[in-house]
């Protein structure tokens, strides 16, 4: 059998285009307890997180084991991941991490850390693919706020009851199918009618940044990476036209 | 159990599209596997048209007959439709029936009128959910199972699913990169989800003297294989997203070890393994799949195919006529191509092109060309003690084949991936019941939800 001599005519691998050794991570404290909390994050170490915060709490108060422990080793996280060192596993158990060091500091403290905001988050109703719900969950809890899981086959009605309830910043929906994702031009109906101007962002598998824009409230999430920007611009006061502006145009 | 202990094929070479083993007639004249490939068509309706039962029908009715008429003009002999069901179709029993009648009348007039050669299958949506109900006594089974009869009964000639046993371990595991968790949810809970769920399903088809056609790993390696993306995308390594593929061949494998007999669903991307061990006809889909998802194998995977799919295109207008005439046109000419290399003799030079231009492209084509399947189907087949056993010995030569090919390059950081994932493997129980019970520790704490009983545990 013939075989190919020179695959580069065939297909380039621009992944190894430019591609050099990681540089991994800059951050470092010099307190070593601090320090073990950090690496812990970084390294997405559930099993070892607990005993590194224990040992911090041991000498320094929450806030700090917090501040200058869990949050900087997770924006380290999400710096890497922006530059492309990390890929997404990397920035979920670092998450998963993060959010258990929290619960032990939280403990602690004898109270909830203020989160930044509260979003409300579903898969559409018939719709049982959860993941990219799920993502967006963990990333914007890494990021401090508050999340209100609705799940997944999740009815309008549901929705619109839990942004009574919660009073959200923002609301996301995820749909695979376009058959699925029409449920969302409807919560838009209902949540302006109810008088709710809150940034819906909707976005997975089929949905299109033509179709998210085509009723009011909607925001086109392309990546669910992108929900804690946008979480935090709702936060910072834009609207939801500005923030459609700013990432769907 | 595992019940398949040897090749149905004695090597790769053997192994090429439009001829299988075993292959399986049914429908208007149609034979699948039976020396030639035809194309399969897979219509997606528009938002909103699945808001009621008669304009749901009517959609259908008017995607099956444009494609049926694009058929005829431009020459395709023969074509099976895909009715993929949107989840108003499974919940609403009848609404499936109908659709698979009205489908059926349309084919039977074409063929009436002009020989068409054609067949349906109905692909029910599995909308079960793992962490939140018992999957094994639900209103959603309950209805999968009564629109596999109602589609049966309106004219379905080919039943099947893609069903989501242990989505909810894999989804929670593939996004951490957790191998020994993909292993559990994928190649045991999967297995003997499938194990329950295909009784059920060769026993209605067998009631209706249908043919219970295939399932495919859509929930759990698709979604690994879809977040790796291309190139460029940073969601899941690659080498890990092939070492799942691997995995779910063995899955996969179940349904015929219960009585399926394919054509196997075209998203199983793991079909071309599942064809060297039972010797079924298989469906698959690729470069013509592209108005649905991107992938990194558009030729190669059509080396072994039986069947030539586009995946799913939504009912629009396009300058050459609508969606579903434009992509049976598309289909219909590759086809044309693969069957003229049959005609002429040149079949294995154009199976062996299509190999090339992928190969090396990345790693799930490369542990995807026949030769490279060849050696995974063998890998399970030698080790079928258990549904476990034969999924981590997949996965393990996977590995191995992407490790020694030194044509098949990687970032530092795939290569990494692999390497760690091996040696989690390598390190595993051997048997499969201390697996399930060290898994079964560590996920019922992580996954809220997570029950044994789902699997007969």
């Amino acid at each position: 059998m013939a075989t190919v001599a020179n695959y580069s005519n065939i297909f380039v691998r621009y992944d190894l285009v430019g591609t050099g050794d990681a540089k991994g991570a800059k951050l470092s404290s010099k307190d070593a307890a601090l320090q073990k909390v950090i690496q812990c994050v970084l390294e997405g170490d559930s099993d070892n997180i607990v005993d590194a915060v224990n040992e911090a709490l041991a000498t320094k108060d929450p806030m700090v084991v917090i501040n200058e422990g869990l949050i900087k080793g997770m924006n380290e996280v999400s710096r890497l991941w922006d530059e492309g060192e990390y890929y997404l596993p990397q920035a979920i158990v670092a998450s998963d991490a993060m959010l258990i060091g929290l619960e032990i500091c939280e403990k602690k403290l004898g109270k909830s850390v203020e989160k930044k905001g509260t979003v409300v988050t579903h898969t559409a109703e018939g719709d049982i693919h959860d993941l990219g719900q799920k993502i967006v969950n963990a990333l914007l809890r890494a990021n401090g706020f508050e999340v209100v899981d609705l799940g997944k086959d999740v009815p309008v009605d549901e929705v619109i009851t839990a942004v009574k309830k919660y009073n959200p910043v923002m609301v996301t929906g995820t749909a695979l199918m376009t058959t699925t994702m029409t449920a969302f031009e409807k919560i838009s109906k209902r949540l302006i009618k109810e008088g709710y101007k809150i940034p819906f962002v909707c976005g997975g598998g089929a949905v299109s940044n033509e179709y998210v824009q085509g009723y009011e409230l909607g925001v086109y999430g392309k990546d669910a990476s992108q929900a804690p920007g946008m979480a935090s611009d709702a936060v910072n006061g834009m609207d939801w036209m500005q923030i459609r502006e700013k990432w769907n145009s | 159990m595992p019940k398949f202990d040897k090749m149905a094929y004695a090597s790769a070479d053997e192994m090429i599209f439009g001829t299988a083993k075993n292959p399986v007639k049914y429908g208007r004249d149609f034979t699948v596997g039976g020396g030639y490939v035809f194309p399969e068509l897979v219509p997606h309706p528009r938002p909103g048209t699945e808001t009621t039962k008669k304009t749901l029908v009517k959609e259908y009715e008017k995607m099956v007959t444009d494609v049926l008429g694009r058929c005829v003009a431009i020459g395709i002999p023969g074509i099976q439709i895909e009715l993929e069901h949107v989840y108003q179709m499974t919940k609403n029993p009848d609404w499936g029936g109908e659709i698979a009648a009205a489908t059926k009348h349309l084919q039977e007039e074409y063929h009436r009128k002009y020989g068409l050669k054609s067949a349906i299958r109905a692909t029910i949506a599995d909308y079960r959910k793992p962490d939140e109900e018992d999957i094994r006594n639900c209103v959603a089974l309950e209805n999968q199972l009564k629109t596999f009869e109602t589609s049966a009964a309106g004219g379905a000639d080919n039943l099947s699913i893609e069903s989501v046993g242990g989505k909810e371990i894999s989804d929670y595991t593939i996004v951490r990169q957790d191998i020994r968790g993909t292993l559990f949810g994928i190649g045991v809970l999967g297995s003997r989800d499938m194990e329950f769920m295909w009784k059920k399903i060769v026993e209605i088809a067998d009631k209706y003297g249908v043919t219970p056609g295939g399932d495919t790993d859509c929930a759990q390696a698709n979604v690994a294989m879809f977040m790796a993306g291309g190139y460029q995308d940073r969601s899941v390594p690659h080498t890990f997203a092939a070492l799942t593929r691997a995995i779910s061949a063995a899955r996969s494998l179940v349904a015929y070890e219960q009585g399926a007999k394919g054509p196997s669903k075209d998203c199983g991307y793991e079909d071309v393994i599942i064809k060297a061990i039972t010797g079924v006809p298989i469906a698959m889909e690729g470069k013509a799949s592209a108005c649905a998802h991107s992938d990194l194998v558009g030729n190669l995977i059509a080396a072994c195919c039986d069947l030539w799919s586009n995946e799913a295109v939504e009912y629009h207008d396009m300058f050459g006529g609508t969606t579903v005439a434009v992509f049976t046109e598309i289909l219909g000419y590759d086809v044309a191509l693969m069957n003229t290399a049959i005609e002429m003799g040149q079949a294995k030079i154009l199976r062996d092109m299509m190999v090339e231009s992928d190969k090396y492209r990345d790693t799930h084509g490369f542990i995807l060309c026949p030769q490279n399947a060849y050696e995974i189907g063998k890998a399970i087949v030698e080790n079928n003690t258990s549904y476990y056993a034969r999924a981590r010995a997949a996965a393990i030569k996977a590995g191995e084949l992407m490790l020694k090919d030194s044509k098949l390059q990687m970032s530092a950081f795939e290569k990494e991936s692999l390497e760690s994932a091996m040696r989690t493997l390598e390190s595993l129980p051997e048997k499969e019941e201390d697996f399930i019970s060290e898994c079964a520790d560590i996920y019922k704490k992580l996954i809220p939800g997570f029950s044994l009983a789902n699997y007969g545990l």
